[in-house]
């Protein structure tokens, strides 16, 4: 396997939002996603890059291409060192979001995506990873 | 309305308010658009207005005296006696759609509403007939029912039906692909077509589950985020009962039974638009 | 850091406003004082907000958009969005934002007929 594209853009202002929004829309056309499907993960990584600004106020966010299955994808892993989520799976429920301006939209940039994982511990940090898979 | 008409042109004599009353709602009578004629119990047209001389091409000297059976079809003949017999019970025959003659032979559709007219003491002396030419009204109609079943034989996704109209029929059970690929086409129509209004149908599609309920409403949210109106026809009562189940509120999307149903919504929606543009300075 | 500007311009009685193609954090609080001071100096009856160059809505956006249209309600205007993509369309459908009910409309001019027209809307059952 060839060394596949990878990189990280760091988050530690609000510019850096506008940063990891533009790798990733480069990224994400690059490999041939639809329209709609780089808003969804443009949007998707916004909203994530925006919760390391948030509630952590540093982190980073790493690319990274995927290729398996005769399909190619986008992988996106957003860390910080923050204060971690006492309840992942209530930050998960859907309406626990955005629409409050308190949550972190994770039930919506799961909707986006087709993966989620959610590695979290209070006091240590967090680190969520989605990932898209370009359909043929 | 009618009812008070219908003393002044039958003018029996006694019972009038006041001549400037009766003056008054003869003139109505007269001058509007509606064919109004009066006649006995026995069907003897008695009075017959300009709206009635338009309609069937009867002046009224010809045709005051005559029976009303001239203006019947011979297929409907039963009619008359049947209303008549109502008539007669002081019941109201309202908004019976059927058809009638005019004078140079033509057929054509009606939508009737005979009152029986009483007099002071009570008595049924007899009736009173607004008859509306709804023509136009059924030619509609059976055209907005041949085109939606033309839209639901045909296979196309995404149907721009009239100017500012689309159509999208599900059709079976979507994966989630082949769902967010008609979301993106029926978006990306609406705004092509500068559509006002997108029907979705789901007439062909027997049953709804959880997902297909999902992209539904993502399908409906989308294109009212978009600025056009979202009508949902060909709703079942079952499929209603499984949006329900599932938790769904239907409470503030437009639906309809039927996808003829809808493009009426449609027209509504556009008469609207039109009417507010002239309504600018 | 902001090199994208909004275009704020006012057509008689409605302030129209443009927003660029990916506007950053700043542009977009910059939007909303752009707005009340405009709202402020000429009390126009309505906002159009077009933003059919925008590629990304996310919360932050969607947020400031709705705020905004609560404050020029306030201020006794009514606020129409123009132009929204069908792909941002889908995307905050998915994400779940509203935009509050704010009203929106296919294109700038049906957003003008939107302000223009002082009857009350038909709702349809």
């Amino acid at each position: 396997m060839t060394d596949l594209p990878q990189g990280n853009v760091p988050i530690k202002s609000e510019n850096d939002i506008i940063a990891a929004r533009k790798a990733v829309r480069d990224l994400a056309t690059r490999l041939c996603f639809g329209v709609t499907d780089v808003t969804r993960i443009v949007t998707a990584a916004s909203e994530l890059a925006r919760n390391v600004f948030l509630y952590a106020q540093a982190g980073v966010m790493r690319w990274s291409t995927l290729d398996a299955n005769s399909s190619v994808g986008i992988e996106l892993t957003f860390e910080d060192h923050g204060p971690g989520i006492p309840d992942v799976e209530l930050a998960m429920k859907p309406g626990y979001g955005t629409s409050h301006g308190l949550g972190l939209g994770l039930p919506g940039a799961k909707r986006l995506m087709d993966e989620m994982e959610i590695h979290s511990e209070v006091g240590k940090g967090t680190s969520v990873t989605v990932r898209k898979w370009l359909r043929r | 309305m009618a009812n008070k008409a219908k003393l002044a042109v039958m003018g029996t004599a006694g019972e009038t308010e006041g001549l400037s009353t009766q003056a008054f709602l003869a003139a109505i009578v007269e001058t509007s658009d509606d064919a109004i004629y009066g006649k006995t119990l026995e069907g003897v047209i008695l009075s017959w207005n300009h709206g009635a001389e338009r309609m069937y091409g009867y002046a009224a000297a010809e045709i005051v005296g005559r029976p009303v059976s001239i203006l019947v079809p011979p297929s409907s003949t039963d009619e008359v006696p049947q209303i008549l017999e109502k008539l007669k019970r002081g019941e109201r025959v309202d908004h019976f759609e059927t058809v009638r003659v005019k004078k140079n032979g033509e057929s054509f559709d009606v939508s009737l509403t005979v009152s029986p007219i009483r007099d002071v003491s009570g008595r049924i002396v007899g009736a009173s007939t607004v008859a509306r030419d709804i023509t136009e009204q059924k030619r509609l109609r059976e055209e907005l029912t041949r085109r939606a079943k033309e839209i639901l034989d045909v296979s196309t996704p995404v149907l721009q039906v009239w100017d500012g109209v689309v159509v999208a029929p599900f059709i079976g059970t979507l994966d989630t692909q082949r769902a967010q690929q008609f979301m993106e086409c029926l978006l990306q129509r609406i705004v092509e077509t500068n559509a006002s209004v997108a029907l979705l149908d789901v007439t062909g599609v027997p049953a709804i589950d959880t997902r297909t309920a999902q992209h539904l409403i993502e399908t409906i949210t989308s294109v009212r985020l978009l600025g056009a109106q979202a009508v949902l026809t060909g709703v079942r009562p079952a499929i209603a009962q499984t949006l329900a189940h599932l938790g769904i509120n239907l409470a503030d999307v437009v639906t309809r039974s039927s996808l003829s149903a809808g493009l009426r919504v449609a027209l509504d929606v556009l008469n609207l638009k039109i009417s507010s543009r002239d309504g600018e300075a | 850091m902001t090199n994208q500007s909004i275009s704020v311009v006012r057509v008689r009685d409605t302030l129209m406003v443009t927003m660029p193609a990916d506007p950053d954090d700043v542009t977009v609080v910059a939007l909303q004082e752009e707005v009340l001071r405009a709202m402020e100096r000429y009390r126009p009856k309505g906002l159009v907000l077009d933003i059919s160059a925008v590629e990304t809505l996310d919360s932050f956006f969607a947020r400031t958009v709705t705020e905004t249209s609560r404050m020029v309600t306030l201020m006794g205007g009514r606020t129409v969005i123009a132009g929204m993509r069908p792909s941002v369309a889908i995307t905050a459908t998915q994400l779940g934002l509203t935009l509050g009910g704010t009203m929106t409309a296919l294109t700038v001019d049906r957003a003008l007929n939107l302000l223009s027209d002082t009857r009350p809307r038909r709702r349809l059952r």
